[in-house]
């Protein structure tokens, strides 16, 4: 029992004893020694709870640090873009065996119709999307406005590619589980105020949470995040990227357990297969070219269809579900065609394989191109599988003494091949098989066949099926790029103002005083009462008469000035200024506005500029 | 005239009073006109922070064939020679990106609500998103073609405000045109606050030089207050100077001088710069 006032000190050791003083004064007997060991242990206790109540200050402070921020942030959007993934997973699933039973009927073949139509009027009508099948949306969006993407796009392609897939289109759900995870990213990063490169980051993050979630495959997500969305290998990016691939596929585990893909029995891989493989990659690329160009002109053949964009699918989608009638194979995303193929169960014949590789590639290109959504990803694996296949048939057909390891592993590097061909990206390639089949043995076919593939393709095409359209428009600006960094300056930065104005009537004389005022070399001529601008007078040009008095008041402006002056105007692209300054052998020239002069540009200024937004660009802090 | 006004031009008539808008502006401000003409009916700003996805009505696609010479007709009647803008960067084949480095923006109080074409109705998401990530200011236009005569700024002391003091001395600069000041005295504040705030923001010579009036209410409903507001003024206000959840249970000043002045509103959002004149 404490007396008045003493408890009221605060709990430091000497109130504490005065308590337990106090209580002595009150108490005998056993009770007095319970109570003396009692107060021992509260002293014992109260001294620990001080000296933790003091360790915060001795451990070492933690600075909220860009990178730690990056690697939280990049945590939050892996599970948020691998829960995306398996929403549509499980959405794909749902309307799998919703329209299963309806495929008996003889009307079936609509059903990817009406799908490829519901989607395109939910994109076009309900969601507002107005774009493609996403990932060259995410690139385009990292290329150019760092990683800015609409909230929308975070659900828009899982619900429009769940209605193309799940009613039989082909098409896979790769795409768009990347663009959404990206838009998730991007719009945390909004979220929180991040600047550029963290958006990127974490727009990275997105993509690669969603392929590690979909695939079971955290280095596969990570890989083709590097490799294909940003472009860039920097430490800033690898740590938060790898973090959010974790994420994403522990997500998928723990909601999916630990399931690979496309799991087999293990190849005894020997000299042969590797050597193989070299002639595998060439097939690959050859139908990776094939699969490129025919999603290319489908989308020119039905955009001269004149029908709205959901008709066009409709169509589409019907002209798929006919296929599939003869096909059934090259409906949906085609997995379990692989999951055969792999385990050697496919029970087709090479003919009937070579078939399935020109089906696949048209029911794609029907599909994509006439208006359905989804992505590429399934479709070359499908194409790559059954390429694989058809070339193990082929050769053990011709050469049957060859010892190859089975067509099961052939499949495996067909769809290595096929994703390197038109993602021309290698290491995706390579490390997405590894991971989906649970195979480390193949590693060296696997490498043989992706780096083939890549360089035949890259010799055929000059960019990637992503990157195609970017680099035809001259969008694709990579960090680091002179298009990147002439893309991010703007001509406002550049202007100088400093030139003195001349006018038509002015005398030589009056005209040496204002050089004599200047500092620049040239004088932009204007007319006295509108302002409007006629042209440039170049010191180095008419030097010699600024020597000659006798000249002073003979000669006007008019007389020595350059009418055919070229100028820039606003919304011109600094690429293009510094090429025609490079072209004309120009050192500056004069931005006009609405007939008026505004300022100049000069080639030093803007080497300047130049050289400072690389060294921001190619720095590795945020 | 290094500055510009982008416009989406509607051939229309109710897109003529717009435009008719917007050229004044510009002939008062000498401000150089652009134009662009839309293909489709969607279209992206990427700003610092966001990205804004317009979705326009239908009528902004209204016999394109006519679009320019209309457009170019009205603008030189006026003595200007109208940049027009072709887009040349597209997130998609049908998603033009449109450039955000103007000095201005012109647009009715929605782009994307036929409705609300003819009545003042209320300010558009996609326009209050343009405002609040924009670094130009918004000018919304009246309903029908108006010439102003003086600028009101509505001064409430927030930082907003402040950009839309800043706002209404660059075009008093640019016009000659007296500013008169708009202030709904909130709480216990005196005209001394409002003042230590102007000067503090480095506004105390402009505000000497460019303010004639002070309408300064310390009681009375805003609303009714309002009417003290000339019919020919250009109302410049800040925008979003609360939080939208207290915009939602209080209402939002802007929204109410919207949806009572039919005058031309020029509204400067939190991310506003200042150029100068």
């Amino acid at each position: 029992m404490a007396l008045p006032g003493e408890n009221r000190k605060g709990w430091d050791g000497v109130t504490g004893s005065s308590v337990f003083r106090a209580v002595l004064r009150h108490e005998t007997g056993m009770r007095f020694a319970c109570v003396q060991g009692a107060s021992k242990i509260f002293r014992d206790l109260f001294n620990m709870l001080k000296g933790l109540s003091s360790l915060p200050s001795k451990l070492p402070r933690i600075q909220p640090d860009d990178r730690l921020i990056l690697m939280v942030m990049g945590a939050v959007v892996g599970i948020a873009s691998g829960l995306a993934a398996l929403a549509l997973n499980h959405s794909l699933e749902a309307m799998l065996d919703f329209v299963h039973h309806l495929r008996d009927y003889p009307w079936a073949f609509i059903l990817p119709g009406v799908g490829a139509a519901l989607s395109a009027i939910f994109l076009d009508y309900v969601m507002k999307e107005g774009a493609g099948h996403g990932v060259p949306e995410v690139i385009y969006a990292v290329s150019r406005y760092g990683g800015l993407l609409r909230l929308r796009s975070s659900i828009s392609r899982l619900i429009s590619s769940c209605l193309t897939i799940g009613s039989g289109g082909s098409a896979g759900p790769e795409a768009p589980v990347v663009m959404s995870g990206a838009a998730i990213g991007s719009n945390i990063a909004k979220l929180f105020k991040l600047n550029d490169r963290q958006r990127v980051t974490l727009v990275g993050c997105g993509a690669a949470g969603a392929i590690a979630s979909i695939f079971n495959a955290p280095i596969a997500g990570l890989v083709f995040v590097l490799e294909v969305v940003l472009g860039s290998w920097s430490t800033v990016n690898i740590v938060p990227v790898a973090i959010a691939a974790v994420a994403g596929t522990e997500v998928s585990r723990f909601f999916n357990g630990n399931q690979i893909a496309f799991s087999h029995g293990g190849f005894d891989i020997g000299v042969a297969d590797t050597v193989a493989a070299a002639g595998l990659g060439l097939a690959t690329a050859l139908f990776s070219i094939l699969l490129t160009r025919a999603l290319r002109s489908m989308h020119h053949v039905s955009d001269g269809v004149k029908l709205p964009k959901w008709g066009r699918a409709a169509i589409g989608g019907c002209l798929v579900g006919l296929l599939g009638l003869l096909f059934p194979d090259v409906q949906g995303e085609g997995y379990h065609a692989i999951r055969e193929m792999i385990v050697g169960a496919y029970s087709g014949a090479f003919q009937l394989a070579a078939i399935a590789i020109f089906a696949k590639i048209l029911a794609t290109s029907l599909t994509l191109g006439w208006g359905g959504s989804g992505g590429i990803f399934a479709p070359s694996l499908v194409v790559g599988s059954f390429t694989g296949l058809a070339f193990y048939r082929g050769v053990t057909f011709l050469w049957p003494s060859i010892p190859l390891v089975g067509e099961g592993c052939f499949a495996l590097l067909g769809m290595a091949g096929l994703i390197a061909g038109i993602l021309q990206a290698p290491l995706t390639a390579i490390f997405l098989i590894v991971q989906i089949t649970g195979g480390y043995e193949v590693i060296l076919p696997l490498i043989v066949v992706s780096a083939v593939s890549t360089t035949i393709c890259h010799y055929f095409e000059s960019a990637s099926f992503y990157m195609k359209d970017l680099v035809d428009r001259g969008q694709l600006l990579r960090p680091g790029t002179d298009a990147r960094v002439l893309n991010d300056l703007s001509l406002g930065e550049l202007i100088e103002k400093d030139c003195l104005v001349v006018t038509p009537q002015m005398t030589l004389r009056e005209f040496v005083g204002v050089v004599k005022r200047s500092t620049r070399n040239h004088f932009p001529v204007e007319d006295s009462a509108s302002r409007a601008f006629l042209g440039m007078v170049d010191l180095n040009k008419v030097r010699p008469y600024l020597f000659d008095t006798i000249m002073y008041d003979a000669v006007v402006v008019e007389q020595i000035m350059d009418r055919n002056v070229k100028f820039i105007s606003y919304g011109d692209e600094l690429a293009a200024v510094l090429n025609t300054m490079d072209t004309e052998g120009l050192f500056s020239m004069p931005l006009v506005v609405n007939r008026r002069f505004v300022g100049m540009i000069s080639k030093a200024t803007l080497l300047d500029k130049y050289r400072k937004e690389l060294m921001v660009q190619t720095t590795d802090n945020p | 005239m290094d500055t510009q006004l982008f416009h989406i031009f509607r051939n229309t008539p109710t897109g003529r009073e717009t435009f008719l808008q917007s050229i004044y502006f510009c002939t008062l401000m000498g401000v150089a006109p652009v134009v662009y003409v839309p293909k489709h009916t969607k279209f992206l700003m990427y700003f610092e922070k966001d990205v804004v996805q317009v979705d326009l009505d239908g009528s902004y696609l209204t016999a394109p064939e006519t679009s320019e010479k209309h457009a170019k007709a009205l603008a030189e009647a006026e003595g200007l020679d109208p940049g027009f803008y072709k887009p040349k960067n597209f997130t998609a084949s049908t998603l033009p990106d449109i450039p955000v480095d103007f000095d201005f923006m012109c647009c009715p109080r929605s782009i994307s609500d036929l409705t609300s074409k003819i009545g003042l109705g209320h300010i558009g998401s996609r326009v209050r998103r343009i405002i609040q990530s924009a670094h130009f200011p918004v000018l919304i236009t009246s309903p029908s073609f108006r010439k102003w005569n003086s600028i009101t700024v509505f001064f409430g002391g927030s930082a907003n405000a402040v950009n839309a003091l800043h706002l209404g001395f660059r075009i008093a600069r640019k016009t000659g045109m007296k500013v008169r000041l708009f202030t709904q005295v909130e709480g216990r504040k005196t005209r001394d606050d409002y003042e230590k705030v102007i000067r503090e923001n480095g506004l105390g010579d402009d505000m000497e030089r460019y303010v004639d009036d002070w309408l300064l209410f310390f009681g009375g409903k805003f609303e009714e207050n309002l009417y003290e507001v000339p019919h020919d003024s250009l109302l410049l206000l800040g925008a979003y100077g609360h939080g939208l959840i207290r915009d939602i249970l209080f209402g939002s000043k802007m929204e109410t001088i919207q949806s009572v002045m039919p005058n031309n509103l020029m509204v400067a959002g939190p991310n506003y710069v200042d150029r100068g004149a």
